[in-house]
């Protein structure tokens, strides 16, 4: 079975903004909303500067909040792929999800009413594509691949190099990891 | 620190809030119902039933509960995005979400209630019952009074501490990740009974109980308030950094740091009052001036379970783990 994740070294993001505009185009996302964004985040006193550009996305935890809060069972966690996913029919909009996730990777799709969020783009992983913030990232710093296959990119990212995650703290196991610009020493 | 976010939804972002008012209302509402469910099992049972004998509350306030708990559900309906699919609460269970068992537990609460009242009806009313078949389940249901006092009183018990856990369920949201929270809702919400039970009870024997009973549900929540704040103080950054809007007064925290400082005034207020209201000889009658003084504090009560809930609730999610 697979276990899907991906890493974001962030050495190689450039902020172009094309993983936002990419998600947005292939899951139909509508005007104002997003599933995956970009943090720029300014640290230091100025000449003495330093910038983090981390793109954040649902996480895929394998011990997700959202899945445990959700009422109806809409919101469930694939067991063959372990992605997390939604249900559509099943969603009542009680936004007890949005309110459950840790990283306000959620949002209720004004347009339909139901919860929605990044689907690792499903749809295309089982056409064997890679989602579509990976496919038009052109710094490669979006890196998608199953955890199980010791060849695959992702578990090539995260054996040479040192990763996180975000909140640890908060128990949630994610599946989305962070290659950081600065921090630990590799 | 300088931070831009390029595609953060507006739901999520903190200036906005994934639940409102009609949330709150809901907690509140709802709380209130299961308070003025557990006072009025307690004024059936209190004395082998002879503090209920001649109060017309006896027989209002079991109908009162699920009236107060339809218009509570009502607002929450109102909150859903996708309506016509509220039937997949009762299609599916899911044990660790407490939305879920609050739904079934509002679904086994709103027929124990209404058969409750039904039990509780006088011979005098069941006439006005006007079908022959509710006027027959009435009678019948006469016999179980005091296990159905009992299931009412439980199931009281357990929708006001729903209320509160399914605030602090959330990992995500600091301010309402605590063991306390639910605790302090169901105070508030017995509180709340109480104050109702106040209002509406005729006898003066009636009132004096329920004045007694709220003196010390406020006196509860006035411990459990501050061990709140000194809990989330000394715990986790995040868990302090989210009361901060309570004890913040400027512009951006205005409203919680005035629910704070209204709380501050009106618990202590309402328990004054009430004290002095068991301490006075009230003769045979009560004068309209203690009755006014009675309503009043109870008022305040209510006003006191609606800031809380409203407070916590809008500054819950601007909490965040980050």
């Amino acid at each position: 079975m697979p276990k899907y994740a991906m890493v974001i070294d962030q050495r190689r993001c450039v902020a172009c903004m094309a993983c936002v505009v990419a998600c947005k185009k292939e899951n139909d996302v509508p005007l104002g909303d997003f599933r995956t964004r970009v943090v720029e985040k300014t640290e230091g006193t100025f000449p003495q500067l330093r910038m983090e550009l981390r793109s954040e996305l649902c996480n895929h935890c394998d011990n997700p909040p959202c899945v445990y809060n959700c009422p109806t069972g809409a919101s469930y966690k694939n067991k063959d792929n372990g992605m997390v996913l939604l249900k559509k029919y099943r969603c009542v909009g009680c936004k007890s999800c949005v309110a459950a996730c840790p990283y306000d990777a959620r949002y209720i799709n004004e347009e339909k009413g139901f919860a929605d969020k990044c689907t690792f783009c499903e749809h295309r992983v089982k056409e064997g594509k890679e989602p579509a913030c990976v496919a038009t990232c052109i710094g490669k710093s979006r890196i998608f691949g199953d955890l199980e296959d010791p060849k695959s990119a992702v578990s090539i990212a995260l054996r040479e190099n040192h990763s996180e995650v975000l909140l640890a703290s908060a128990g949630t196991k994610p599946r989305v990891f962070y290659i950081k610009k600065y921090g630990k020493p590799e | 620190m300088e931070l831009t976010v390029t595609g953060a939804n507006a739901i999520t972002s903190p200036h906005l809030h994934v639940w409102d008012w009609r949330v709150s209302l809901y907690l509140f509402l709802g709380g209130l119902s299961a308070g003025l469910a557990i006072m009025t099992s307690i004024l059936h049972v209190r004395k082998g039933g002879k503090l209920a004998e001649g109060e017309i509350a006896a027989v209002t306030a079991p109908l009162y509960v699920p009236l107060i708990l339809s218009i509570g559900m009502f607002f929450i309906f109102l909150d859903l995005e996708r309506k016509l699919n509220v039937f997949w609460f009762y299609l599916t269970v899911q044990p660790l979400s407490p939305m879920s068992w609050g739904s079934w537990g509002l679904l086994v609460f709103y027929p124990i209630c209404i058969l409750y009242a039904l039990a509780m009806l006088p011979d005098q009313y069941r006439p006005k019952l006007t079908l022959p078949f509710l006027i027959n389940l009435s009678e019948r249901l006469r016999a179980y009074r005091l296990h159905l006092a009992a299931c009412n009183f439980g199931m009281g018990i357990f929708i006001g501490i729903y209320t509160g856990v399914l605030l602090s369920s959330f990992v995500a949201r600091p301010l309402w990740n605590s063991a306390i929270l639910p605790v302090l809702f169901l105070t508030s919400a017995m509180s709340a009974g109480a104050a109702f039970m106040i209002m509406i009870a005729k006898e003066k024997k009636v009132k004096l109980f329920f004045t007694k009973v709220d003196i010390w549900l406020i006196l509860a929540e006035m411990v459990l308030l501050p061990l709140f704040f000194y809990g989330q103080y000394t715990s986790s950054g995040a868990h302090r950094e989210s009361i901060l809007p309570f004890f913040t007064f400027n512009h951006d925290y205005f409203w919680y740091g005035l629910g704070l400082l209204l709380l501050v005034v009106i618990l202590p207020a309402a328990m004054v009052l009430k004290f002095l209201e068991v301490q006075e000889d009230h003769g045979e009658e009560l004068t309209p001036v203690a009755l006014m003084k009675m309503n009043l504090s109870a008022l305040l009560v209510l006003l006191g379970g609606l800031i809380i809930r409203f407070s916590f609730v809008y500054a819950g999610q601007l909490s965040h783990l980050s």
